[in-house]
């Protein structure tokens, strides 16, 4: 098995009294699928806010590559190669959709404010470059067409996707989807699946969140079950399914049984 | 509703390079010519045309575009710009009578004073965003003001007097009255001022601004420096303002500090407000219509206060995006487009 990417170790977040998630480890290997499932409320995107540097862990730890993630900066950690999607779409709204893209791209960008002011070669160079990219990024994702189009003014399944293509600009070697079926029907579902699958053939691993059990056991090459806070799953999608406590977690224990 | 902000976008776009090289010529030469206009309809009825083009129109001009780039591009709300138009004078005004160095010496210094003090203004505030940013930057707007006041060895309340006139360059002499040379003068600086937005704009630090005033935290996520990026805009914005203080005070050759109270900063929040927040062309013309309107109706006295704020009330009510509002068309879908 090829070496991991990702570890959370025993990472626990509290909110106060509230114990969003309670002593998680789970680790994400290179090139991986790994779906991250649970009931609402479970914690997901508490995960996604902790690895990305949104909150810091209250115990435990995350390593990114061998480093820890622990009080670094957040646009830093998205310039070390994590890059995420929003559960509620948060594109730049005014900015057309290639404007969003490039402006992921910045990141790696050498040429600062100074040789933007005076148009240095290195600039424009740069500014070249990341426009194509940005370019083939939308194509990838296969929205190429709307590249011209204000961000708002999107249909709601090309916002999900430019979110994809937006994160993929800042050229993550992890890549988390938070929710991205959302709102879809079972077609987009299906083209979504496959635009993940193609992400992961290209070189990325993928951290994915979604409730769509279809999509997530379709797609994942690994499943990872929390409720309440807690890891009670972390197995193979087909072993997962039938796990005895995530049923109880999704569907409840029955009455005499407990 | 026909949006001129559009159409004129359109044309540029639709142009190729000599023509939008004639239009850019067109303007400028339309601008120049305005001081030779004195005769005309726009007379000024009181206070003397040529002066009243160059403060407070090309003054306000100047700090619009500057407190443009923190308001408009970045989204930070700046209620104290007026601080670093303070900054600028002061250093013209204290180098000017005490040491032998011209204008166009004190300007780079006014500057580099105006931009320490957005620096050292910016690292503690803008750690803050939205309501409370703009609570601290009034309060810094008034500690300039009121330090001025207070200390005497910069002249306390009486201000400093016999500020020197720019030297002479290339036979043109910068008399007192001279309102024409100032004006094109500034119109220099302006146009200075707008290329330099202008490139800034459509580059990295122009797209990283953008996203910041639209959503910080998915900047931040996104890898953008968001801090790096609100300091640069209020540094640059102070810079602009410090300059037109530098050139204020080198022209009214008399500075107090009751030219640099709280209702200035809000003045020029309202030629950026008014003319369009985040476009250039918007708050240009903002500036030039808040500075020059009160002049011009100068006739009906007192009631031209109460004029000028109906003005403003409709204009907001009717355009709440301003003259000319910022950015919103979109290029023509291609056809292969599906839905």
């Amino acid at each position: 098995m090829s070496e991991s990417i990702l570890k959370l170790q025993n990472a626990t977040m509290q909110f106060g009294g509230v114990v969003a998630l309670n002593d998680v480890s789970f680790e994400i290997k290179k090139q991986e699928i790994l779906g991250l499932i649970g009931p609402n409320g479970a914690g997901k995107t508490t995960v996604f806010n902790v690895i990305t540097g949104v909150y810091q862990v209250t115990k435990g730890d995350i390593t990114f590559e061998g480093k820890s993630l622990k009080g670094r900066k957040r646009y830093k950690i998205t310039r070390g190669g994590v890059a995420r999607t929003f559960q509620n779409i948060r594109l730049w709204g005014d900015m057309t959709a290639l404007e969003n893209v490039i402006t992921a791209t910045d990141t790696h960008k050498r040429s600062g404010l100074i040789s933007g002011l005076f148009g240095l070669p290195i600039s424009r160079r740069e500014e070249k470059r990341d426009k194509a990219r940005a370019q083939e990024l939308l194509d990838f994702i296969g929205i190429g067409e709307y590249a011209d189009r204000l961000a708002k003014n999107l249909p709601y399944g090309v916002q999900r996707r430019l979110e994809i293509a937006r994160a993929l600009g800042t050229e993550p070697k992890l890549l988390l989807l938070d929710e991205p079926a959302a709102g879809f029907n079972p077609a987009e579902k299906v083209e979504l699946a496959k635009t993940i699958r193609k992400i992961r053939d290209a070189g990325y691993t993928v951290l994915l969140i979604e409730h769509d059990m279809s999509l997530v056991m379709g797609v994942s090459d690994r499943v990872v079950v929390i409720d309440f806070g807690q890891k009670i799953a972390d197995d193979l999608p087909a072993k997962v399914q039938n796990d005895k406590r995530v049923i109880e977690a999704y569907l409840g224990v029955p009455e005499d049984a407990s | 509703m026909f949006n001129l902000r559009d159409w004129g976008a359109g044309v540029w776009e639709r142009s190729g390079r000599p023509v939008r090289v004639l239009i850019a010529l067109g303007a400028i030469a339309a601008a120049a010519s305005l001081p030779l206009l004195g005769g005309t309809f726009l007379n000024t009825p009181i206070a003397d045309y040529g002066s009243v083009l160059v403060f407070p129109v090309a003054i306000f001009v100047i700090m619009a575009l500057g407190l443009n780039i923190v308001i408009g591009k970045s989204g930070l709300l700046d209620l104290g710009y007026v601080a670093f138009f303070a900054i600028g004078a002061y250093t013209m005004g204290i180098l000017g009578t005490k040491t032998g160095l011209n204008s166009w010496e004190i300007l780079p210094i006014g500057i580099a004073m105006a931009m320490f003090a957005g620096l050292i203004l910016g690292v503690p505030a803008l750690r803050l965003r939205g309501d409370y940013l703009a609570i601290i930057t009034l309060g810094f707007g008034e500690i300039v003001r009121i330090t001025a006041l207070n200390l005497n060895s910069i002249g306390g309340a009486n201000g400093i007097v016999g500020i020197p006139t720019p030297p002479t360059i290339f036979g043109l002499e910068y008399t007192f009255d001279n309102h024409r040379l100032y004006f094109w003068t500034f119109l220099i600086i302006i146009l200075l001022t707008i290329w330099m937005i202008r490139r800034l704009s459509v580059r990295r630090a122009g797209r990283a601004w953008e996203s910041i005033r639209q959503d910080e935290d998915a900047a931040e996520l996104m890898g953008v420096p968001t801090f790096r990026y609100k300091i640069w805009a209020f540094v640059l914005g102070a810079s602009v303002g410090g300059a037109a203080g530098v050139l204020y005070a080198s022209k009214t050759l008399f500075i107090s500090p009751d030219n640099f109270t709280l209702q200035v900063s809000i003045l020029i929040l309202a030629c950026v407000v008014f003319g369009g927040m985040g476009n250039i062309w918007g708050v240009v013309l903002g500036a030039i219509i808040l500075g020059y309107l009160p002049d011009r109706i100068r006739f009906i006295s007192d009631a031209r206060l109460l004029v000028f704020g109906a003005v403003l009330v409709l204009m907001m009510n009717l355009r709440p995006d301003g003259l000319l509002p910022r950015k919103k068309r979109e290029k023509a879908l291609p056809e292969k487009g599906q839905s």
